[in-house]
């Protein structure tokens, strides 16, 4: 969702263009089009970081119906910088803070960068937004469907920041028996990221079999990011489209351990990809 | 001792035009799939319209195994209908008629999905170039790789791993005369060469298939 562009802007611009576009604050669809922008290019201009930190600040109520989101702009800040690699390390601060921020869709944005920034300090303050359990913030808001925090998200962030300790583990292991699927899934997929475990990968495997489409789509995502080989049958198995289990396949390749033996190589892997095309 | 009747072909497609759940479907067009017979082509090609991707799957394999003579209801196909057109550029791949070739090209270098021009690039790797005679195998050679060079710089990467596939299907096809199979290789090689090359390519899994493709030409 991240990757999309917003609707309705789909001409070429330029590197400078974007940063024009980001400067001025009158145009917010403008400004929100040049973030994306500067993140899917994966710009290292250097102005892109500090004109996305001071986006990531800006505050904007949504317009209902209109499809433009509660603070568009400070969301699309905050998922570009997690596509621009270690250039956004300055904005790490700024974006801890967002795990704080009031509006839980920018919090997940936030949760969703640092993971893919792969920030150790994320841990601790994920872990403390977790603590209260899924009964507390893993229930529905009163006002929509999401829930009170973005659990999805930040289990997944916490798998991806790779801090294995026994308290960080004990904050997700109660979220494997949340009622809704793609939590238990993003649950899983941080502990098995995490301690390797193979008895978190069953759940994982079962729900590639979820009547659900959208479930066997996200344990296949999930599969994929902890690159676990011996899921490599099951995924090819998985009634899902070819296009998503090559994603997954391609994790298996990209985000297996090096150091880790696996009785799975990279060529049986590839072998398999190669039939899915 | 009994043999349950062998259900006629006719039944077989009314199965599949009746089903009235996602399972009955699917397991229609699986049995009519399973008969490989050029008269169900057209049932066949009529549910990659359906906008079901496991009965999808199920009539592609069919067409695969039907063949060549599956492929002028999939080139008749309705083009404005994208689900299905996609479903059929994948059939048309795994056919490997000559009869796709334009298909296959256009899909490759215009396609606004990436799902279809990845199965069109693997298909371009694989026409049966040895149903042709010399010259026009030549030919057909000379546009799948011009495409195929040309794919190698999708944006998608799983385009460019698909485009790899494809080169390295093209450079183990039924051999060209000697001074032509020389030049062939060279530029499929060149063009695995740039994608195997980190400044050049971005996703580590193109760069290993490349590579492994690369391995085994040389």
């Amino acid at each position: 969702m991240a990757e999309a562009p917003p609707p309705g802007s789909g001409a070429p611009i330029t590197e400078d263009e974007a940063l024009a576009r980001l400067r001025q604050s009158d145009n917010q669809g403008d400004q929100y089009y040049a973030a994306w922008w500067l993140g899917r290019m994966r710009s290292q201009h250097p102005e892109a970081v500090p004109l996305l930190r001071q986006a990531l600040a800006q505050r904007h109520q949504g317009v209902p119906g209109s499809g433009v989101e509660h603070n568009a702009v400070a969301r699309n800040a905050a998922r570009a910088l997690g596509k621009l690699g270690a250039s956004a390390e300055a904005a790490i601060p700024d974006l801890l803070i967002t795990l704080d921020d009031e509006d839980d869709g920018l919090r997940e944005a936030a949760a969703r960068t640092l993971g893919e920034l792969g920030c150790r300090d994320a841990a601790a303050v994920i872990a403390r937004r977790l603590a209260p359990g899924p009964a507390v913030v893993g229930v529905r808001r009163a006002d929509s469907p999401r829930l009170v925090e973005p659990c999805e998200a930040m289990l997944e962030a916490l798998g991806a920041v790779g801090v294995n300790s026994p308290g960080i583990l004990a904050v997700i292991e109660p979220f494997l028996s949340h009622e809704r699927p793609l939590i238990r899934s993003a649950a899983c997929r941080a502990l098995l990221q995490l301690s390797r475990d193979p008895r978190w990968a069953e759940p994982l495997l079962e729900l590639l079999r979820h009547p659900q489409l959208q479930v066997r789509r996200a344990a296949l995502m999930d599969l994929g990011a902890v690159g676990w080989r011996p899921a490599l049958k099951p995924i090819a198995r998985t009634l899902a489209e070819n296009s998503l289990k090559l994603i997954a396949l391609r994790g298996l390749v990209e985000n297996h351990p090096i150091e880790l033996e696996s009785a799975i190589s990279t060529g049986a892997v590839l072998a398999v990809m190669d039939d899915l095309l | 001792m009994t043999t349950p009747p062998i259900p006629s072909l006719e039944a077989l497609k009314e199965a599949v035009q009746q089903a009235d759940s996602a399972e009955t479907l699917l397991r229609a067009v699986a049995a009519l799939a399973a008969t490989a017979d050029p008269a169900a082509a057209d049932t066949l090609v009529d549910v990659l319209r359906f906008n079901n991707p496991g009965a999808a799957v199920a009539a592609v394999e069919g067409l695969i195994a039907i063949g060549t003579s599956a492929v002028p209801a999939l080139l008749d196909l309705d083009a404005s209908n994208y689900g299905a057109r996609a479903w059929a550029v994948r059939a048309l791949a795994g056919i490997g008629a000559v009869e796709g070739l334009g298909v296959l090209e256009e899909a490759l270098a215009t396609d606004v999905g990436p799902s279809v021009r990845r199965a069109a690039a693997r298909g371009l790797g694989q026409l049966k170039l040895d149903t042709l005679v010399p010259d026009e195998g030549a030919l057909t050679r000379e546009r799948c790789l011009m495409a195929l060079e040309a794919g190698a710089t999708d944006g998608e990467w799983v385009v460019r791993y698909a485009v790899v596939v494809g080169l390295e299907a093209l450079a183990q096809s039924a051999p060209a005369p000697a001074a032509q199979q020389a030049a062939i290789r060279e530029r499929i090689c060149t063009c695995l060469s740039r994608l195997t090359d980190a400044a050049q390519e971005d996703t580590p899994v193109v760069r290993l298939r490349a590579t492994q493709a690369l391995e085994r030409l040389i």
